[in-house]
């Protein structure tokens, strides 16, 4: 036997060495403060050359003249609501991490209707006459719901109308918002909000009559951490959907850390400079309340700063897997072992690092198969001085990084991504990728600007041969606005077969981007519900559309994904050159697959579990 | 150089205060204001003044960013550098001089991290000394961390023009080719770096990640074997190495060189580049040099480092407490202690300061005074897990052990995934002789952190020699003791394996393993674990098992 004679020593002198070596790296080996300050930028103004917004702006200051693809019609649709973060020029970490914002129909007529998070005044003692960006007078701090109330003529015109309906649906959002997620947790085919908060989340039931009821402790969804994230999954296949939260980290006003930069210029710090808090995972009991089953079903990892949660069946096993986005750490893959327990195989995979091996400020992320074979690949937003990321699936689990090939790595070196979606916005069959963008630490130029934050979105379009077009110049004027973007949701608003674009901006006025892209193609629009026992969004299910080419399409129902929003659940489906629909196969998650061989395209069709071939 | 060789200035800021109501700017003037705004260095201004290249072009205007809000040490050094190029035009210098100080002003603007600004200074040091090339290549660089690739590479290729030889520039220019997805234009340059610099393991790895690039994997694997050879504790390696390994199908091969993964530990040679970092002397650059040295076991670089960014922020708690523990480090317990106390007198809420106050007050048996240090840095701090687990710890230490379970209950609640609370939890059940619901502990340890050894560990020791027979099982002690030592060779599995055979009743190989485990503790000058480990020899001679798994005070 060879025993190393440094092995096993007891507790000396020589020990307390190492731990107080081991609590100093814990904290020391870290970038340092402000360490995206390096970013790309111009001085003086908005970054990318778009005009700049910002709280307190006049509705509609964008140039916006209805030229491009994209429209913003948020203040003529009734959607007035400006985001406050409560900032009052102490840079507390949170106050640049907001908003997220959802698309839900929860008044099932049959329309989306709009949840926009809200934030309130930070500090022990401030008062609002201290706010920088003080709210409007008439606006109340809380999490708005808007009611659409969508009219379509005869000749198809559309005429969507938003009413803030907060009041009357006993919505009570009050904390410090972060962000949305959807899901049915009762089987009742109504669907549920959940509220991500700096504080203890928020469970509202929906209970059919356009009230919510706050169901937040009895569920035991009622997490104290900093949730920025959520995504409902029904990870054991039981036919309830589980609840996986995000959560960033471990952040209490009173410990709030300052971090200047090279400088010596105070701003926001990096997540590194606080402990990330763990996730958690909630496993739906059935009953109206959820147990907590991290430990438990997560095997061993070291928590991540989590921003970005995408469910999909990544390794075509027919369970979800759940993907994690950390901000400056390893992401986590966790792959479904099919026993009600997940292992974090992102290293393995290729998803925890960039190619280069280093982790990256990953915020928001989306699943879907850009590549059209059958696999969820992987798009997700960085910080400024790093590329936003593409993870090509190999149909099996593991991963490429494609970011410098697909030509979605450079134009995005000099943004900061947060909300993002796959989306064919030109209903050409192939996804697109738009991404809303605002930097998380000033650059030395604009140093003395109260939000100097704001950057413009990014739109790119699949160019069908794995690599993607920089199109932001002809998606429309709203493009050229630079903000301080942070959630989107997507989803098609007006029922008019395109998907359009919900943005919520950190200390802004939220955007509802129409697409009036005007394409030539046609598409199919699917509503995947459960059969009599759940009648809800079959999140996770995936159909599999054989066009009249010959070719096939994957598609997925999902409500997650982004950065701290929820989306249309429906499944949108741009049909290329194609003309028809001979077969749409759904993969239920329950493990069923249904065939219909009737559906109509250019409109939206509800397909029940149960009632297919 | 004539008059006319003067800065061109949009207005004469005297004062940025004054400049900016004068414009009208009133939300910029009242955030200067608050700031305490200070007179600029004076700039000739006019119009007329705009100076010229050598080739008659004129250059560009220069001003000088707004610095309000600056540590003063920092504003002051980049008002030095823009006096300096002030008085440079003044004097009506030759374009090479003046070439160096519009180039240091640039320099001294990069360094402090503005993106934007340096761009007219380098330009006008490259006008009036187009065959220095320098100027492209910083330029280089800076367009390359606004993501302007297209630009970059252009610079890159102007600065390799001028010397076609460099291998910095080769490799810049490449890896900038690689970003944009290029890797064929990439490999000749970093094969030209390479043919240059056969000991470049940079450029070895960029051959590597441009062969992954184009899904080569086998060549790949071999650019960084190679890579690896000539530098073995380049961690950056062993990631593209193991996607490159992956991509062959070898899982096994790749998975260990996964686990080895590590980033930013090289770094390639980059005079130029260095230069331009040293040209400005800020808390940050000294705090990130030091934490740099410190991350390399270079104590005396890292004190320096933290010493000279104390000098430029006295009042900084983190780089005292950085100091502190590099002093610690260095064997000078007295200074470092000092410097503990000096980041909590600066900052008496700082946390790190109280915890790592706590480990020294530990480490000296001062337990009382050291529980209170770990839990005022829990009450600064509530979410500081590592302060808590300590708290937890040390109430077990101290003989509290009912008290120690409920702050591991609250640990665990807060974090339910870290597993030092949950070991702590096992070993307090230990301790209160609750030895079953102990081994159940370790048990689901072993099955949620399986690569936690810790828990294995324990578990074997208890398996062997816990004093409830119901706890023990000889057998799969010695199985997990095998396991382990097939990783690891330590006195502690080496007499956990001793302990291990006594249960099986294997008298004689247990003797001979503790006899051996002595040996080596003996030699190693451990003689404090030669008098523990006598006990059980004498046990095993007799022909009995221990009954102890852990001594008084060795329990982890």
């Amino acid at each position: 036997m060879r025993i190393e004679a440094s092995g096993a020593r007891g507790r000396t002198c020589k020990g307390i060495d190492h731990e107080l070596l081991a609590a100093f790296m814990t904290l020391a080996l870290l970038p340092g403060c402000g360490a995206d300050t390096t970013d790309g930028g111009a001085a003086g103004g908005s970054e990318g050359g778009g005009a700049r917004t910002a709280a307190g702006d006049a509705p509609g200051t964008g140039p916006d003249n209805g030229s491009g693809w994209f429209t913003d019609v948020a203040e003529d649709a009734g959607l007035h609501f400006v985001h406050f973060n409560g900032m009052s020029g102490e840079f507390y970490f949170p106050e640049i991490m907001p908003p997220g914002v959802g698309l839900l129909d929860f008044d099932d007529d049959g329309d989306l209707d709009v949840y926009l998070v809200q934030g309130r005044l930070l500090g022990t003692g401030t008062t609002l006459d201290e706010a920088l960006f003080p709210p409007p007078e008439a606006s109340p701090l809380s999490g708005r719901l808007y009611r659409n109330d969508l009219t379509v003529q005869a000749d198809g015109a559309r005429t969507l109308r938003f009413t803030d309906v907060t009041d009357e649906s006993g919505i009570d959002a009050r904390g410090y918002g972060m962000g949305v997620a959807t899901g049915d947790v009762d089987n009742d085919g109504r669907v549920d909000l959940y509220l991500t908060n700096l504080g203890p989340n928020q469970l509202f039931r929906n209970d059919g009559d356009g009230t919510f009821s706050d169901v937040s402790r009895q569920s035991g969804l009622d997490d104290p951490g900093w949730g920025v994230s959520a995504a409902f999954v029904d990870y054991d296949r039981d036919g309830w959907l589980d609840l996986y939260v995000g959560n960033y980290v471990d952040y209490a006003i009173e410990a709030d850390q300052e971090c200047p930069s090279e400088t010596g210029r105070v701003g926001y710090c990096v997540p590194q400079v606080y402990r990330a808090q763990p996730d958690r995972l909630f496993r739906n009991r059935g009953d109206g309340s959820f147990v907590e089953v991290t430990a438990s079903a997560l095997a061993s990892t070291t928590p991540g700063p989590a921003l970005g949660v995408a469910t999909a069946d990544f390794d075509g096993d027919g369970w979800p897997d759940i993907y994690v986005a950390n901000d400056g750490e390893e992401n986590q893959l966790w792959m479904n072992r099919r026993d009600g327990t997940l292992v974090d195989a992102g290293l393995v995979s290729g998803t925890a690092l960039n190619a280069n091996g280093a982790a990256e400020g990953s915020m928001g992320v989306d699943a879907g198969d850009f590549d059209n074979d059958g696999d969820e690949d992987l798009f997700m937003t960085h910080l400024t001085t790093e590329t936003n990321t593409l993870y090509v699936n190999d149909g099996n689990g593991m991963f490429e990084d494609r970011s410098a090939l697909s030509g979605l790595g450079p134009p995005s070196l000099a943004a900061t991504g947060f909300g993002t979606a796959w989306l064919d916005f030109d209903n050409d069959g192939w996804l697109d990728v738009l991404t809303v963008n605002g930097r998380v630490s000033r650059t030395e130029e604009r140093a003395n600007e109260p939000f100097p934050y704001d950057q413009p979105r990014q739109l790119f379009r699949n160019l069908a041969d794995g690599r993607f077009e920089d199109v932001t110049g002809r998606a429309g004027a709203v493009f050229s606005v630079s903000e301080v973007g942070r959630g989107a949701a997507f989803g098609d608003v007006d029922n008019d077969g395109d998907i359009d674009v919900l943005i919520g901006n950190d200390s802004g006025r939220v955007r509802l981007l129409v697409n009036r892209a005007e394409s030539t193609h046609h598409w199919l629009g699917l509503r995947l519900v459960g059969g009599a026992e759940a009648p809800r969004d079959m999140l996770g299910a995936r159909v599999e559309v054989a066009r009249s080419d010959g070719t096939t399409l994957w598609r997925r129902a999902r409500a997650d994904g982004s950065y701290g929003s929820a989306n249309d659940p429906r499944v949108h489906v741009g049909l290329g050159d194609a003309a028809a629909v001979p077969r749409v196969r759904v993969h239920w998650p329950s493990g069923q697959v249904e065939e219909w061989n009737d559906v109509a395209i250019d409109r939206w069709t509800t397909l029940t579990e149960g009632t297919g071939r | 150089m004539t008059p006319s060789h003067r800065l061109a200035m949009p207005a004469p800021p005297r004062s940025r205060c004054c400049a900016a109501l004068h414009h009208g700017l009133l939300a910029w003037a009242l955030t200067t204001a608050m700031s305490g705004c200070t007179a600029e260095p004076r700039a000739p201004a006019t119009e007329e003044s705009v100076p010229n290249a050598p080739d008659g072009q004129a250059l560009r205007p220069t001003p000088l960013p707004d610095l309000s809000d600056m540590t003063p040490a920092v504003r002051d050094q980049i008002r030095e550098r823009y006096a300096a190029l002030t008085a440079a035009i003044e004097r009506a210098d030759e374009a090479g001089p003046l070439s160096e100080a519009y180039g240091a002003m640039g320099n001294v603007l990069a360094a402090a991290r503005y993106v934007d600004a340096p761009e007219p200074f380098y330009r006008n040091a490259q006008a009036l000394a187009p065959g220095d090339k320098r100027w492209p290549y910083y330029l280089g660089h800076l367009y390359t961390t606004r993501g302007a690739f297209a630009e970059a590479a252009v610079a890159f290729e102007q600065a390799l023009a001028l010397q076609p030889d460099d291998v910095p520039t080769l490799i810049s220019l490449g890896e900038v080719h690689l970003e944009q997805g290029r890797p064929a234009a990439a490999e000749p340059l970093l094969t030209q770096a390479l043919a240059l610099q056969p000991g470049s393991v940079w450029a070895r790895i960029g051959l590597g990640r441009a062969a992954l690039t184009r899904q080569d994997y086998r060549q790949a694997a071999e650019h960084l074997e190679e890579a690896l050879a000539v530098d073995p504790e380049a961690a950056d390696i062993h990631y593209p190495l193991g996607l490159a390994y992956r991509g062959l199908g070898e899982m096994e091969r790749a998975e260990a060189h996964l686990q080895q993964r590590d980033s930013g530990t090289v770094r390639q040679p980059d005079p130029l580049m260095r230069v331009m970092r040293q040209s400005l002397e800020s808390p940050s650059t000294y705090e990130r040099e030091g934490i740099q040295a410190l991350g390399n076991g270079d104590w005396d670089a890292a004190a320096a480092a933290f010493r000279r960014g104390i000098e430029l922020a006295p009042e900084n708690p983190s780089l005292h407490h950085r100091l502190g523990t590099t002093l610690f480090m260095m064997g000078n317990e007295r200074e470092g202690r000092a410097r503990f106390e000096e980041a909590l007198r600066v900052s008496p809420e700082y946390a790190q300061a109280h915890y790592s106050l706590g480990l020294l007050l530990e480490g000296e048996g001062r337990f009382e005074e050291a529980l209170h240090r770990f839990s005022t840095a829990v009450r600064h701090e509530p979410s500081y897990v590592e302060a808590r687990v300590r708290v937890a710890r040390l109430l077990r230490r101290m003989g509290r052990p009912n008290e120690a379970l409920a702050e591991y209950d609250r640990v665990i609640a807060a974090d339910p995934q870290g597993p030092e609370a949950r070991f702590g939890y096992a070993m307090t059940l230990v301790l209160l002789g609750r030895y079953q619901e102990a081994r159940e502990r370790l048990e689901a340890g072993t099955t949620s952190y399986p690569d936690q050894a810790m828990f294995r560990k324990a578990l074997a020791r208890l398996l062997s020699a816990a004093p409830d027979a119901r706890a023990r099982d000889g057998q799969r002690a010695l199985a997990l003791v095998q396991e382990l030592l097939a990783q690891e060779r330590s006195f502690d599995l080496g007499e956990a394996m001793a302990m291990a055979l006594a249960e099986v009743g294997q008298y004689a190989e247990a003797a001979s393993w503790q006899r051996e485990v002595m040996s080596m503790a003996a030699q190693a000058g451990r003689d404090d674990l030669v008098q523990s480990m006598a006990g059980n020899l004498r046990l095993y001679e007799r022909g009995e098992p221990s009954r102890t798994p852990w001594r008084d005070d060795e329990m982890p």
